[in-house]
Formats: structure tokens, sequence, C-alpha cells
């Protein structure tokens, strides 16, 4: 629906005559000064956190991000320094991007060893769009989008990441776990 | 003589100094500072030597080099000697203008009289207006040699803009010369001395009008129609690049530093600090012996006049960083249907108050 301006609107005297209202909005712009001014001061005493401008330096500090936000895939890896992944291929076929690459492992029937592993796990960040398909396919809880954002490169073949690049301690994704539980444990297919 | 040639040099070397070495790098840091800050950002701070940033104020020094390093570019069709003319013509009255400002009164040391304004003429105010509004020319031939037509309507709204609001300015003076007699500014700003008698009180209207004309005349926000990034790109230095348009830049900075030196000299009280005259200065300060007490009194009577001045800089930013632009026509409007009748008005009522007053 198309917006009008109502230009018909009648101003008071008082707001015709420029002055108050160039005033009042001085009043405004010069509070936000001096409050703003005056809030670098603790700043400046080494209290980083509390300022009332919200302006994040960013290189230095980082954002807070939410458990939602959807960062580069990563592998987690058990407890037992090997990664969760059991090599199913699910996410590499859910992937609408074609950026994951799997060559599994099969046990050979030695003693001790899983039963099947990723031999070779590549993701290609150059290619991945972020849509999380991969972490909502996995039966495993072993591919999961961490909070990392920072994946620009000069080289684009560096952003191909293998196993030992990508994977991430489950401890570290923690709070992701619990959010994929609870997130798509409620849907049933 | 020698002593008098090195005394005004060094006035010279003072006041040059002064608003070319400090408020123009300054002020551009001041003006991304202060609006940052009202508008509850950060603002530039990453420009740093050694990892040491200063809050930012290397952005100075960067924006030098960048105007240094930058190709000096004339346009196609463009009229090259006119074209490198009008930057200069537009900073050097900036800069001129402040031969007649004072910057604080006289002070007897060591015998010698020193009377801080580089040339006392009898005419300083004229001469501030007169210097004033040469730079219109540099505006004018700058839209005209650019071979542009935004250059050329920038040209044309200053061009109008600048007599209209000129003439305002103008008669708000009239008003200030009735109530203290004299075209002098260093007189002037003696009168001022009581702080009931600061032009501010004699002049209300005047100095609200006065402002309004000369921020008009710099050409800031709210009355930047001839630059109008929005609708002309940048007005009439839309075509220069490197030094030339760092020079339109440094006379804009320079005028505001102008502007506020006027006000502060006409309206509120030049070097004096209120309820404080001189003399109870001096008389405070006489276990010094009379020449030292001289000297100190007068970098009080500086840094109080810069001060004032400082202020009339930042009330000029917030107004800049507050109102939006006003339309091409409203601003005429404004400027002969308000202002000239008001100031005539102002003529006449402080013409009839200085007549029953006598």
């Amino acid at each position: 629906m198309a917006y009008y301006v109502d230009r018909t609107v009648k101003m008071t005297w008082w707001e015709r005559s420029y002055l108050p209202e160039i005033l009042r909005g001085m009043y405004i712009t010069s509070r936000h000064f001096f409050v703003n001014l005056f809030g670098f001061i603790p700043f400046f005493l080494g209290q980083k956190k509390k300022r009332p401008i919200f302006t994040v330096y960013y290189p230095e500090e980082m954002a807070p991000i939410p458990i939602a936000y959807r960062g580069r895939p990563v592998l987690a890896i058990n407890e037992n320094n090997l990664p969760n992944c059991v090599a199913c291929g699910l996410c590499e076929a859910a992937c609408p991007a074609y950026c994951i690459d799997i060559v599994p492992g099969e046990n050979t029937g030695k003693q001790n060893q899983v039963e099947r592993w990723p031999k070779e796990f590549t993701i290609d960040y150059a290619v991945c769009i972020f849509c999380g398909n991969c972490e909502e396919a996995c039966p495993e809880e072993a591919i999961f989008m961490s909070d990392d954002y920072e994946i620009p490169m000069m080289n684009r073949k560096d952003m191909l990441y293998n196993l030992e690049q990508l994977s991430v301690p489950i401890e570290k994704l923690k709070d992701r776990v619990e959010f994929t539980r609870k997130m798509y444990g409620k849907w049933n297919y | 003589m020698l002593l008098e040639l090195t005394i005004t040099l060094a006035k010279v070397l003072f006041i040059v100094g002064i608003t070319v070495g400090f408020f123009a790098p300054v002020l551009t840091w001041v003006e991304r500072k202060q609006s940052a800050i009202m508008q509850d950002r950060v603002g530039a701070n990453r420009a740093d030597i050694l990892g040491f940033t200063a809050l930012g104020l290397f952005h100075a020094i960067a924006d030098a080099i960048k105007m240094f390093a930058k190709e000096d570019f004339i346009p196609q069709g463009a009229n090259r000697f006119l074209h490198t003319l009008a930057p200069i013509i537009a900073v050097i009255p900036a800069i001129l203008t402040f031969a007649v400002v004072p910057f604080g009164g006289q002070y007897e040391l060591w015998g010698t009289t020193v009377n801080l304004v580089i040339s006392d003429l009898d005419v300083g105010l004229l001469f501030v207006f007169a210097i004033a509004s040469i730079a219109t020319y540099g505006y004018v031939i700058a839209g005209w040699a650019s071979n542009s037509n935004w250059s050329l309507l920038g040209s044309m709204r200053t061009a109008s803009q600048m007599i209209s609001y000129e003439v305002t300015m103008g008669l708000t003076i009239v008003g200030v010369l009735m109530v203290f007699g004299t075209m002098k500014l260093t007189e002037i700003g003696a009168a001022q001395e009581d702080f009931l008698n600061w032009g501010f009180f004699l002049q209300p209207v005047g100095f609200f009008m006065f402002l309004a004309a000369s921020i008009a005349e710099n050409k800031r926000i709210p009355f930047d129609a001839p630059e109008a990034e929005s609708e002309l790109v940048a007005g009439y230095f839309t075509e220069y690049s490197g030094l030339k348009f760092g020079m339109f830049f440094m006379a804009e900075f320079i005028e505001m530093v102008t502007i506020g030196a006027i006000v502060t000299i006409l309206f509120f009280g030049a070097w004096h600090i209120p309820f404080l005259p001189s003399a109870t200065l001096l008389s405070w300060l006489d276990f010094l012996g009379t020449n030292w007490a001289n000297l100190i009194l007068m970098f009080i009577h500086i840094g109080v006049f810069f001060a004032k001045v400082i202020f009339f800089i930042w009330f000029q930013m917030i107004i800049r960083w507050t109102l939006p632009r006003f339309r091409y026509d409203q601003i005429m409007k404004l400027g002969w249907k308000i202002l000239l009748p008001l100031s005539l008005a102002n003529i006449l009522i402080t013409g009839l108050v200085i007549l029953a007053v006598n």
C-alpha cells in the first residue's frame, strides 16, 4: 500500500516559528553528545564493556553470537579423540552446494576398531552456503555449525579444509549440540 | 622598529599557525568524532602510528597524505587556469580575515605596548566582510571553470545564497555598530569588559540572525544547498580532487573558526571573563611584578578567547549534525522574508532604544 505524507498538516504557531523546535532538536543531540562523552571516561579507565556506545571494535573484540547462528560447519571429535562421524554420506547427499566430500574407511575385522569412519572428510568453504542441512541430516551428532565466521582466505585452495582442520572437540560445541537436539528433536520425520 | 616587526611577525605566525596548522586539521577530526559521539557511534579510531591511535587524531595526517598523493584531475573542456585559481581564491580570504581579528587586548610588557591584533584597522569589521565576500568569487569561478553542470548549479546557488545572506549579515552588524559606536574590532572587544555589556545582551535578536546568516555564508548544513550531496553530487567542487579539494575543505573549516572568532568578538565579550575585569585579575597577579602579571594576563585572555571560539565551533557542529538541509526555496524564503525584515526591525528598535536612553 502506498504511503502518502500528509502535507496539509497544520503546524502550531510554536512549531512554525522554527527556533524553539530547532533548540529542542539541538538539546537532544547535545544530550547524546555529553552522555556519550562522559561515558567514554570509564572506558579509558579500563572498563571495556560498560560504555554507552555499543559499537564493537571488531578485530579486537567479537560481538556475542547467538547459539542459532550458522558459522562454518565443523566435525565433532568425541572423548576417544575420534570423530563421531560414521561416513554414512547423508550430509554429502543433503548438501545443496556439493561442498562435502567423504572417503569412508571400514572395519576389516580388527579388534577395538570402530565400525566405520571417514578416512577423508573435506568441506570446501568456498562453495559452502552455510545452510545447515548437513547438521540437520546427520544422525550421529557429528557435524555442527560453529560460531566461527572468520574464514576468508587469500587463496581459494586454502578454503578446502581436510579432516584434521575440521575437527573440533565436542566440549566446545556443547551449546550447539543442546540446541540441535531441541531444534530437530521435535520434528518427526 | 625591529621590535615592532618581530612582534608583528610573531602575531602573524601565531594566527597562521593556529588556524592553518592547528584548527584546520584538528577540526576534520573533531567533525568526525563529534558527529560519531552524537550519533552513538565511535568514530575515526583506526589510523595508528606503531599501534598508538591517539583517539584517531592521526586521521588528519592520513587525510593530508591522501590528498597529496591523489591525482590532480582537471576535467576535459575545463578552463585550466581558472580551475586552478579558484581554490586559491577561496582559501586565501578565509585566512586573510584573521588579519584584523583581535585575540586579546592591549598589554604593557617591558615598556612596549603589545596589541594582540595583526592590523588594527579603523574599519576592521567592514574589512572582514569585504574579504569574506571575495571568497565567493572562488566558489563561483570553481563552478564555472569545471565544465560540469553540477558544479555550475552549485556555484549559482552559492552566488544567490551569498547575496541573500550578506544583506542580513550586513544589516545585523549595523545594530552592533549602533550599540558600540565603532567599527574597530579591538574597541568593540574592549567595550565588552562588563558582563552586561556583552553584545549578546544588547543585541539578542541580532546574535541569532548573525549566527544563522554566517552559517549560511559558510555553506554548512542546514544551508548547504550549494554543496547538496544528494542533489548536486558535491556542488561547486564536484570536479576537484587532491589538494585543490583539500583547499576548499580547509577554507570551510577556517571560515568556521572565523565565524567563531567574529561572533565571540561581537556578541560574547571577546577575551573577557564574565564578572572578572582585567583590573581584578591584574591585582591578583600583582605579586609577580607588573610585567609578568601582564604577560600572564595576556595568555589568560588568549586562552579565554580561543575557548569561546572553540565553543562556537562546537555549536556550529552541533547545528550541522542536528538539522536537515533546507530546500532551496526555503533558504531564499528564510533569507529574504524572515531574516531581512527582522534585521531591519532590529535596527529600528535598537535606534529607538538608544534614542530613549540618551
